[in-house]
């Protein structure tokens, strides 16, 4: 019966499993899972670190500011992380877009059932003028605010 | 009344032996009473007893819209509800108020269901502990009950080692722990309905994916998002879900087939079942309890006639890592729309159009969120697209095919844990990052969300310490309907315990029906 | 007929400026005859002015340029591409903006099915191969007027490729010629439109109005196998007419309908590709060929004396007729394309592949959509050429001008004149008159019915040929009278009375005998003179082939 082969593995000692924390800290993740299965690779620290321009460039795409040293590591972190994606041998597989992918997609009849809610869309934002929704001026590039120069790879 | 099941309730309130407006006010004084779990995010009171009055005249009336009229329920603040704060536990959404109702909100309020608030979460959901969220942690009920304080190991006064719900759905936990409601919304991604459900001891269900609309959800990664529900016992998710399920034309992720009415059984013949243990699920991290736990809920089975077999699922190992790419590659691109221009929180800099978004972001979004956002991007990169995201969507692929394999070597169902251990005091998980956190906490869910299959966590036993362990069960994609007869007919051999809330149980909010409870003691 | 400039030339030939004559192409406005007029939307016919570009230097090396058009389209459809608002041009502001256009959280696409049809029978009008899935994706980047934060497009798999446009261009040195050139076609798309931002400059703002946010475009992805200013104006115009028979799209640049924007390199014949730039915001086929061709020239002076070009973004100013760089949209953009989540892959159907208990509502089948195919314009020309024996570059300009073909066809049925002549004075007269005060074809003050008049008058012989142009001058007045009212007024009836006109023939020769001599001496002159002479004192209401029949008779010639 297999509950009984579970019972003859469980012996083993093991690690008393309140969360999970290895004195070597959240960068390695070790599952050592049954016979027979990959072993993810440790992660070496401190390998790939990511380029001062790449960071920029991450914080202009995103509008999001890493804002500390702690914020990379932790992305450096993240994509150590995923590198162990290409332990897998993917050869000749599709990606999986959706798991609804052999399902139709609903088409709508092509009437007009939505819209004049002026007032209710407006009434969410802070800065509104008469019916229009305000923005600041232009698009100028955040290098520009802090007197940088734009780096010469920007074309 | 309200350690009931909603059909007792319903029929009581049918009877006219309790009305919706009483029902209303208890859970209403019971939200009170239990503040300091901080389940709540918003209470939405008036609205509550509105509806509670319209319910009581339908009853007066004798047209009561069902089994969910005048029923107190509570909806995760990641929901849009029309008119009501829906905040998403983030600076980003305080003060937004939806000027529409989410597709499952408006379902159960066209039931009849009393909407008594709005629930806590982690930040937009990211999170496994319900820690994370602008208006701080969500504790854990079953942190003042007899049960644990009686036998837990360290004797402490005061509240200082209070225990986290799991997450990222823990208000909804809490509130329906404590009775404060009968069922309660939450959201599952990557196990953040079976995770508390689990923590809080409750029946947590996550559908198939494309079953129940997330029109009104705020997403956090659309392709795996579900809305999931939280009950204390599996006939009332049954109701649930069969007002919840079907097509919707406003989701266009949502399956066009016909909804049949979900009947669950009373009796099930389990000699039929073939049960698959997947063994790579047997991981060191994972608590001897459970272990246990899963070893006699599987004996359990096989006594019954039931087939048991080991099942192979071999990229369990990669579907974290997987999941994590994909998740916050999604939360990259979803969390683009705020910007501070048509809702929400807006920054006072406004200089330019990029910096005033800038700002608004910086402000809005807590280190978790802003730190998804900017691994999301990097995996969207031009340069890194094919290596990461596309291999991750290939991993998935491989994933999903291995649950089709084994739910094709005839295995009607998958018994697994929910959790690796029992909820943990917020002291100890403060510890970790919430990245690792929700790495290692989601690692017997997040395939399944990946799968888009259905599963559902059932408490089964309390811990040596007092502390309720819940088993998941995994089904096929739309056999929902299977997977909770099969859900039923275990919780009903398991008996999992009610907890036995201190303070309310003093004061005579809290009447249990028999003097003492019997369970069938799996320890 | 206006001197050419251009000679076009197939890329890859020289490219042959011909500054010479570009001099006598700046004249404004009078244009005569139909070969000159190349299309343009709905004003009078485009000129190419170069008055902004510079003279080649002489001995230059050949310059070849290169030129691929992005072309966005709106779908002519009541609700928007992925909800239910409204698209309609003028509305109050933010009025036709759905929960989901303006991005409110939890909100979800639901995809048109009048959008996909559109995008189906727009790839079949153009010989594009339809993709039977196709799916969408998110192009990520930030704007005001973009509040998603993304715009949801087809970047891998559009609903179709491959497919070619075909246009005529007039060839030599008198643009008499007419020659077929082929476009061909990337790729269609659909994709959502942004909404729109209005600067106020004064107080330091932009004005955000959502309405145009998520209506249905199609873009059109031409390769760059067009190679000036003049071609580009002229597919686009023949993409214009064909989305407009398909009723896809009405297709008004004015109204934002369709927008083009232009790739534009320049290399040496047989070298690598130059760097191109990419010039945006060029609502009017005029405009597209002015911008076309001074980036192509700005490019060439530039790469001559000694400079770089950059993969910029740049824009048409109108005012001062050059590409400038935008400001805005700099920096290294990476727009993170990712599979829209939230919309399944779509899939059509053709009738091999329909399943038999298909919803109607919920397929699209192509080969409905192909029968259902109106007349596109190149079938039209050809029937008008056969059916009304009229030249090819003749049934061009009647499809070019917005309005003419209406116009002509409304005379061809309320005339008996047969339709060579209807022919003539459309496009000769009308069109010319037209031209001369820049007016529309519904701007004429000549309507169908006033001309057809005129022309049943002419062909009953009623008047002459010089009268009746005489005619068309007074009830070009628009004063309200008809032509037989003018006819009358102005006594130019040709004489009905033949007696009479034999009186005055005779009186004629007898008051003229030296020019009788000179015809009876067979001056071949004197007999036109002596027509000329009757005709002055018929006042010119008579027929000159009667009076020269006459004459003829009474000489005994």
């Amino acid at each position: 019966m297999w509950a009984r082969a579970l019972r003859v593995r469980f012996r083993t000692p093991l690690d008393r499993g309140r969360g999970f924390a290895s004195k070597a800290g959240p960068q390695e993740k070790v599952q050592e899972t049954g016979q027979g299965t990959h072993s993810p690779r440790l992660a070496l620290q401190g390998a790939d670190r990511v380029p001062a321009a790449k960071i920029e460039h991450l914080e202009r795409l995103a509008l999001v500011n890493f804002g500390s040293r702690e914020a990379v590591a932790r992305l450096e972190k993240a994509i150590a992380f995923a590198d162990q994606l290409h332990a897998v041998d993917t050869d000749g597989v599709e990606p999986l877009e959706s798991v609804l992918e052999d399902r139709c997609l609903y088409l709508r009849s092509d009437n007009v059932a939505e819209g004049n809610c002026t007032e209710e869309l407006l009434r969410n934002s802070h800065h509104v003028v008469e019916e229009y929704f305000v923005a600041p001026p232009g698009n100028i590039s955040l290098p520009d605010m802090v007197n940088k120069t734009p780096s010469p790879t920007a074309e | 009344m309200l350690g009931r099941t909603l059909r007792e309730v319903s029929a009581a309130l049918k009877q006219g032996q309790v009305t919706p407006t009483e029902l209303c006010k208890k859970c209403l004084s019971l939200i009170k009473k239990t503040k300091y779990l901080n389940a709540y995010i918003t209470v939405s009171e008036e609205v509550a007893l509105k509806q509670a009055e319209e319910s009581e005249k339908r009853y007066q009336q004798g047209q009561s819209l069902g089994d969910l009229d005048g029923i107190p329920v509570a909806v995760k603040d990641n929901f849009s509800t029309s008119g009501i704060e829906t905040t998403c536990a983030s600076n980003m959404l305080k003060g937004y108020i939806p000027p529409y109702n989410a597709t499952v909100v408006q379902k159960l309020l066209d039931q009849g269901a009393l909407l008594m608030g709005k629930t806590n979460l982690d930040e937009f959901a990211m999170g496994s502990g319900s820690t994370d969220g602008v208006f701080g942690p969500v504790k854990n009920p079953w942190s003042y009950s007899k049960q644990y304080r009686e036998r837990r190991r360290h004797d402490e006064h005061g509240d200082s080692h209070w225990l986290i719900t799991g997450g990222s759905s823990g208000g909804s936990a809490a509130a329906v722990a404590a009775f404060t409601c009968f069922a309660a919304l939450g959201s599952d991604t990557g196990g953040s309905t079976r995770n508390p459900a689990a923590h809080c001891g409750l029946v947590g269900f996550k559908p198939s994916y494309g079953l129940v609309s997330r029109h009104g959800l705020i997403p956090l990664v659309n392709s795996m998002d579900v809305p999931g529900i939280f009950t204390r016992c599996v006939d009332d998710t049954a109701i649930v879900l069969g007002v919840l399920a079907g097509h919707d034309p406003k989701d266009s992720t949502t399956v066009q087939d016909p909804i049949k009415p979900l009947m669950i059984p009373g009796e099930m013949d389990v000699s039929r079942l073939c049960i698959g243990i997947p063994k790579e699920y047997m991981v060191p991290e994972l608590s001897s309890e459970i272990q246990s736990l899963w070893s006699q809920a599987a004996d359990l089975f096989a006594s019954e006639g039931a087939k048991v077999i080991e099942v192979s699922l071999p990229h369990t190992c990669y579907s974290i890592v997987c999941y994590h790419v994909l998740c916050t590659s999604e939360v990259a691109s979803n969390m683009a729309r705020f910007d501070g221009l048509q809702y929400g929180h807006r920054s006072g800099i406004d200089v330019s159009t990029e910096a005033m978004y800038a700002a608004t972001r910086q402000e809005g979004f807590n280190d978790v969120v802003r730190g998804r956002i900017l691994s999301g991007n990097f995996f969207l990169l031009k340069e890194n697209y094919e290596n990461y995201f596309i291999k991750a969507q290939k991993v998935r692929r491989l994933i999903v095919r291995d649950f089709v394999n084994a739910f094709e070597s005839g295995v009607d169902v998958l018994l697994t844990p929910t959790t690796l251990s029992e909820a943990v005091p917020y002291l100890e998980f403060i510890k970790e990052d919430n990245r690792t956190r929700s790495a290692q906490d989601d690692i017997f869910t997040q395939a399944v969300n990946m799968a888009g299959l259905p599963a559902v966590s059932v408490p089964v036993a309390l811990s040596n310490q007092g502390l309720p362990i819940g088993l998941q069960l995994i089904g096929r994609a739309f056999c929902d309907q299977q997977l909770l007869t099969v859900a039923k007919w275990f919780e009903k051999q398991v008996q999992f315990p009610i907890i036995q809330l201190q303070d309310l149980m003093d004061d005579g909010s809290l009447v249990l029906e028999n003097g003492k409870l019997t369970s069938v003691s799996l320890t | 007929m206006a001197a050419s400039v251009l000679r076009l030339i197939y890329p890859g030939r020289r490219w042959a400026l011909a500054w010479i004559d570009g001099g006598s192409r700046q004249r404004s406005g009078t244009q005569t005859g139909p070969a000159s007029n190349w299309a343009r939307g709905q004003s009078s016919v485009a000129q190419l002015s170069l008055h902004t570009a510079q003279k080649p230097r002489k001995g230059e090396h050949k310059w070849a340029a290169v030129v691929g058009l992005e072309i966005h389209v709106q779908i002519s459809s009541n609700s928007k591409l992925f909800s239910g608002a409204q698209v309609c041009f003028a509305a109050p502001p933010n009025s036709l903006v759905s929960f989901f256009d303006a991005s409110l959280p939890g909100t979800l696409p639901v995809l048109n099915r009048r959008c996909v049809e559109a995008a189906v029978m727009t790839g079949l009008a153009l010989n594009c191969h339809i993709n039977k899935k196709s799916s969408f994706d998110r192009k990520h980047y930030f704007y005001a007027d973009l509040p998603a934060g993304y715009q949801i497009t087809q970047q891998r798999l559009p609903i179709a490729a491959n497919g070619h446009l075909t246009y005529s261009v007039y060839m030599g040195k008198k643009r008499s010629q007419m020659a077929t050139k082929t476009v061909r076609i990337k790729q269609i798309q659909l994709e959502q439109d942004s909404g729109k931002s209005l600067h106020d400059d004064l107080r330091s703002q932009t004005l955000i109005d959502l309405n145009r946010a998520g209506v249905g475009l199609l873009e059109v992805v031409l390769e760059p196998d067009l190679c000036c200013g003049e071609e580009a104006a002229i597919a686009v115009r023949e993409l214009q007419m064909i989305l407009q028979a398909l009723g896809t799209s009405q297709a008004n640049m004015a109204e934002g309908q369709l927008r083009v924007d232009a790739n534009i390199s320049v290399h040496h014949p047989g070298e690598p590709l130059g760097v191109r730039t990419e010039v945006k915001n060029l609502n009017s086929l005029r405009f597209l060929a002015k911008a076309i061709d001074y980036e192509i020239q700005r490019q060439i002076t530039e790469l001559e004396s000694g400079g770089e070009i950059l993969n910029e973004t740049r824009s048409f100013d109108y005012k001062l007729g050059c590409t400038v760089p935008m400001r805005d949209k700099e920096g290294k953009q990476d727009y993170r394309f990712m599979p829209e989540p939230n919309l399944p892959p779509l899939v059509l159907y053709d009738a091999t592949s329909l399943p038999a208990d298909a919803d109607s509502q919920q397929v699209v089948n192509i080969d409905e959509l192909r029968d259902m195919l109106p007349e596109l314009p190149s079938t039209t020309r050809e029937r008008l050429v056969e059916q009304y024996g009229i030249l090819p570059e003749h049934s061009f300009t009647l499809l070019n001008e917005v309005g003419l073909l209406e116009f002509f066809q409304s005379v061809i049925k309320e005339t008996r004149a047969e339709p060579k002549k209807v022919t003539n004075w459309v496009l000769n007269t009308l069109l010319y008159y037209l031209k001369q005060q820049n007016l529309a074809v519904s701007e004429s003050p000549v309507t169908p019915a006033a001309l057809a008049e005129l022309l049943d008058l002419l062909d009953s012989k009623a008047i002459s040929s010089s009268a009746a142009k005489q005619v068309f001058e007074e009830l070009w007045k628009g004063d309200g009278k008809t032509a037989a009212q003018i006819v009358s007024e102005q006594q130019l009836e040709l004489m009905q009375d033949r007696e009479a006109l034999e009186q005055l023939c005779q009186a004629t020769m007898d008051s003229h005998p030296q020019v009788v001599m000179d015809v009876r001496n067979r001056n071949p002159k004197a007999i036109n003179k002596l027509i000329g002479l009757v005709r002055r004192a018929s006042l010119s209401r008579a027929d000159p082939t009667l009076i020269k029949e006459i004459l003829e008779k009474k000489l005994s010639l």
